[in-house]
């Protein structure tokens, strides 16, 4: 090398200082010394490094406080243990383990991608690095993660990573490469301030910035979570056979860069898909394949974890193992001189080693279920055109046996219904005092209660008009609808007549359609009594629809308003009589003492009139005649 | 990518189908034996449960014989064998009560109706209930009358019971020995820490309040994530407990309204949900969701509304769904 620097001397001292010093001077994400590689001349490695990007947890357990400067360090340190623990291979899986401060779980995606640079090595001329070192002169990339990887073999993790600007420079016969999650333009000054304020000088400035706060990586704002579905879109299911791999798409959260996409997807899986049937034993049914899997593990940030930490420390050997293998790959894809490979390879190496760091509890393990999928799995490939084939029941109550299962089958079981408390005053939890003994109780016996209670239901049901559904709760909600509505026009017709009040009828009343009320309804009766009535003011002007029925036709000039008639044992009876409140229950007692059983009741009241067209029939032997029904009935237009 | 009808088979190599003479709602599926309880759903008193036996080897299905079939009063809301290996034929069942049932050989014993009220002789309705596989004495309830009873089933006894909600309680899901959450007519997902009762977490409210949650799933595979449907939506929300109030992901594919939900039991990232669009998804949650959404992985398409779906981690292949009077189990 035209540097002539000793091997022995090619990281200087101090330097991780320095470059702390610098990288957080300037609040970047990070700095690494690129220097001459000791074992392979001509090839540029992983001098030295320093991490000033948002971190993920911290693990350690500090006995001292340290400050920002110490922090730094310490943390730049861990990630390189935990890089050489990582890459130590299976020597001793067991073993090493413990002197780790960090687990690959930690860390944040922009650690993640300090952490794969640690395994990378350029040819000088090659990648940003190596190119640095050949020219000599400073490198400024803008976009780094969407540069070709033919200029930045990194950009596929710089986009997992959000890194967006990358800057070497040759110093000291390496190379100094600076990166950040912004997008910084081009500024030889900062070259020039970096270098000569913290590079050359020995005794360093103080810096002001602790480190990890300047830069926010985007993803903690989910409205920014963009992007990377155009590649989980790409028909998953992948065909994989043996081994299960935990393909990792890049999993960052850079945006609106949108436009780009489209290219990297296709080359990210034309990529993995080469290197895959290059290197690994992976089997190919088909050319659809396509990457599925991304680590979620690291994409995700500081928020606290309340409850629970997924345990999984079980994939680690693995991990080691498929760690071991790719970085093997790595020297021999290194090692090739042909660009073209060097693509895939380094696409490769970017999965690889990712999938067998991050190697945590989440595997594809729907991979061997969907492998054959097109003749065993009951499933097909999703696509949008299916959508348009598949039925979509109109009209019907959408989740009806579910809510069936919710809303009415509860209903079912109780006799008492069971009010949503409304008390919305009291939130938080208070719990009863434990209870020990546990009632054991006969559903059964119930049962005639519940029958009872049901047949309330269905005469307060055919009661009211506009009743929709079955259950007991649409009974009662209509039910309290429709006296609201009977109050409302009660309040309307008092506040606004100026007509003779007259009073309500209070004796008269048969006596057993009182019993025969149910406590259900009890209530309405009981407040009635000496509400005012309201006369009467339409005449009878109901149309009949069957001639051929037995009609009896009112005889009485202004009452009447009852007409019945028969077909057989049915019984349609229309009548209109002054509204009053009860009157419609003292109507159906009556109807009911004739032996009949309504089976629709339609109402509407009208200027104080009620409307009424009952369908019955009767249910015993005895039939009364419609001349007595129309007598039982006629009383109640007379109540006036 | 030919679906034969579903009607004409009752076997196929990647589907097998039981129908049954009522229309069915509630399934449960049992390690082995396997096992498949399915619940009638008929709205009178007499329902019942059939007892099939599932052989995955040679893809049958059928009644166990003898027959083990049992009344059962009033349609089961929720069918559930005990989560242990070591008690394959403990079945539990919600409805007006809790009920544990012993299936036996012949026959199914009812082992005992438990009634979490104290003052009365009637339990309040149960909408759902969850079997805690950490601690399998534990069991959950949720009730219309907004509380949530914590059972010890081995002793038969009330460990705790929580005014959950404000509302209606519809679904109950564990998360831990401990650690329950839960989803109500008042429209919030709720999670509750047994050592701690005091306080309760809000981890979601629908959009529009007093939208009811209906069902709720919680991911066994990474404890961080759940999953909630919505009544009369599309939606299948995904939320991460860390950040509460915000779901992570919609899923919007279904074209009618989603009826059930079901995380896989041997993947994190894997969810199946069915709904009135007679649709089956499995769904793969990326890292990221694009600005389109996600696209399910695969489809099944049924014969009609799919009211209910079971991915068993006793039988984690298949996936068990229950429309109009079939019951299918479907090979993933």
């Amino acid at each position: 090398m035209a540097t002539g620097l000793q091997m022995e001397e090619r990281v200087p001292e101090n330097l991780k200082k320095k470059l702390a010093l610098a990288v957080r001077s300037i609040q970047w994400s990070y700095a690494i010394f690129w220097s001459i590689s000791a074992r392979q001349p001509g090839v540029l490695e992983w001098g030295d490094g320093y991490y000033n990007g948002d971190i993920k947890t911290r693990k350690t357990i500090q006995a001292l406080e340290l400050n920002a400067d110490q922090l730094g360090l310490q943390r730049s340190e861990q990630l390189r243990e935990l890089y050489d623990s990582l890459s130590a291979g299976e020597a001793s899986p067991q073993s090493r383990r413990p002197s780790v401060a960090l687990s690959p779980e930690d860390l944040s995606d922009t650690e993640w991608y300090y952490l794969v640079c640690m395994s990378f090595v350029f040819n000088i001329g090659q990648g940003l690095p190596g190119r640095t070192l050949a020219n000599g002169e400073p490198i400024w990339l803008r976009n780094a993660h969407f540069a070709d990887s033919k200029v930045f073999s990194r950009s596929l993790l710089a986009k997992s990573a959000s890194i967006q600007t990358v800057v070497c420079f040759p110093f000291l016969g390496g190379v100094i490469e600076l990166g950040v999650t912004d997008l910084v333009l081009e500024d030889p000054s900062l070259i020039q301030h970096v270098k000569t304020s913290f590079l050359e000088i020995p005794h360093p400035i103080i810096s002001k910035k602790s480190a990890g706060a300047g830069n926010t990586r985007n993803d903690k704002n989910p409205a920014c979570a963009v992007l990377d579905q155009d590649i989980l879109d790409t028909k998953l299911v992948p065909h994989v056979q043996g081994e299960e791999l935990d393909m990792v798409s890049p999993n960052n959260s850079s945006n609106g860069f949108e436009p780009n996409q489209p290219a990297e997807d296709s080359f990210l899986v034309e990529g993995m898909n080469g290197g895959a049937s290059q290197v690994q034993s992976w089997q190919f049914m088909d050319e659809e394949f396509s990457n599925c899997v991304h680590h979620s593990m690291n994409s995700s940030d500081c928020i606290s974890q309340t409850f629970v930490e997924p345990e999984n420390d079980v994939s680690v050997p693995k991990g080691e193992q498929v760690n071991d293998h790719c970085l093997q790959d790595l020297q021999e894809c290194n090692h090739t001189k042909m660009c073209f490979l060097d693509v895939r390879s380094n696409d490769l190496h970017y999965q690889s080693v990712l999938s067998s760091l991050l190697k945590s509890s989440h595997q594809l393990i729907l991979g061997p279920y969907f492998r054959n999928y097109q003749r065993e799995s009951s499933f097909v490939s999703w696509n949008k055109k299916g959508l348009a084939h598949c039925q979509n029941p109109g009209g019907e109550t959408p989740q009806k046996l579910l809510k069936k299962v919710l809303f009415v089958v509860p209903r079912m079981h109780v006799g008492d219904l069971f009010d949503s408390p409304e008390d919305n005053g009291i939130k938080d939890v208070v719990w009863r005092p434990e209870a020990d003994e546990i009632g054991m109780s006969n559903a059964l016996a119930e049962r005639g209660q519940k029958e009872k209670l049901n047949e309330r239901f269905f005469t307060l049901k055919s009661m009211v008009p506009s009743i929709s559904k079955d259950d007991k709760l649409s009974i009662l909600d209509d039910a309290i609808e429709y006296l609201k509505e009977l109050e409302r026009r009660v309040g309307e017709l008092e506040s606004g007549r100026e007509l003779t009040e007259v009073e309500a009828r209070t004796k008269g009343k048969s006596q057993d359609s009182v019993e025969r009320t149910s406590d259900n309804y009890g209530n309405n009766k009981t407040n009635n009594i000496k509400k005012p009535l309201i006369n009467k003011r339409k005449a009878c002007d109901i149309d009949e629809t069957e001639p051929e029925r037995n009609r009896v036709v009112p005889k009485e000039g202004s009452t009447d308003n009852v007409i019945v008639s028969m077909t057989n044992r049915e019984v349609l009876i229309q009548m209109r009589c002054p509204w009053r409140e009860g009157v419609l229950l003292e109507i159906m007692d009556a109807i009911s003492n004739l032996q009949l059983d309504c089976h629709s009741v339609q109402s509407s009241t009208v200027e104080g009139t009620l409307s009424l067209n009952i369908k019955s029939k009767f249910k015993g032997s005895v039939v009364a005649s419609a001349g007595m029904i129309k007598q039982a009935l006629q009383r109640f237009t007379r109540k006036c | 990518m030919e679906h034969p009808s579903q009607d004409s088979l009752l076997k196929h190599p990647n589907s097998i189908t039981y129908e049954s003479p009522y229309p069915l709602y509630a399934l449960a599926i049992s390690h082995s034996p396997h096992r498949v309880a399915v619940g009638s759903f008929l709205e009178t008193f007499n329902n019942r449960v059939d007892v099939l036996s599932f052989d995955p080897e040679t893809l049958t299905l059928k009644p166990q014989l003898p027959a083990l079939s049992f009344d059962h009063p009033y349609p089961p809301t929720k069918l559930m064998f005990h989560p242990s290996t070591s008690s394959p034929n403990l079945l539990a069942s919600s409805g007006d009560f809790l009920r544990l049932w012993d299936l036996r050989d012949h026959s199914a014993e009812p082992l005992s109706v438990l009634n979490n009220s104290k003052s009365s002789e009637f339990c309040a309705p149960l909408t759902s209930f969850d079997w805690n596989d950490v601690e399998p004495r534990r069991l959950g309830t949720s009730s219309i009358d907004t509380t949530c009873t914590i059972w010890d089933v081995e002793r038969g006894v009330v460990e705790t019971q929580l005014i959950a909600h404000d509302k209606e309680v519809y679904d109950i899901a564990w998360g831990e020995a401990r650690v329950f959450s839960s989803v109500s007519a008042d429209g919030s997902v709720r999670i509750f820490d047994l050592r701690d009762k005091e306080h309760s977490t809000i981890i979601y409210e629908s959009p529009q309040p007093d939208t009811p949650l209906l069902r709720l799933a919680w991911n066994k595979q990474d404890l961080r994530y759940m999953a909630t449907i919505l009544m009369d939506s599309n939606k299948v929300v995904i939320l991460d407990i860390r950040a509460p109030t915000m779901p992570v992901a919609e899923l919007e594919r279904h074209a009618a309204s989603v009826n059930a939900i079901s995380w896989a039991p041997q993947s994190s990232r894997h969810i199946c949900s069915a709904g009135d669009d007679t649709q089956a998804l499995i769904w793969e949650l990326p890292t990221v969701a694009g600005p389109n959404g996600i696209d399910p992985m695969s489809v099944y398409s049924a014969g009609s509304e799919i009211n209910q779906l079971q991915w068993s981690a006793a039988v984690p292949d298949w996936i068990a769904v229950a429309f109009s009077n079939k019951m299918q189990l479907l090979k993933v």
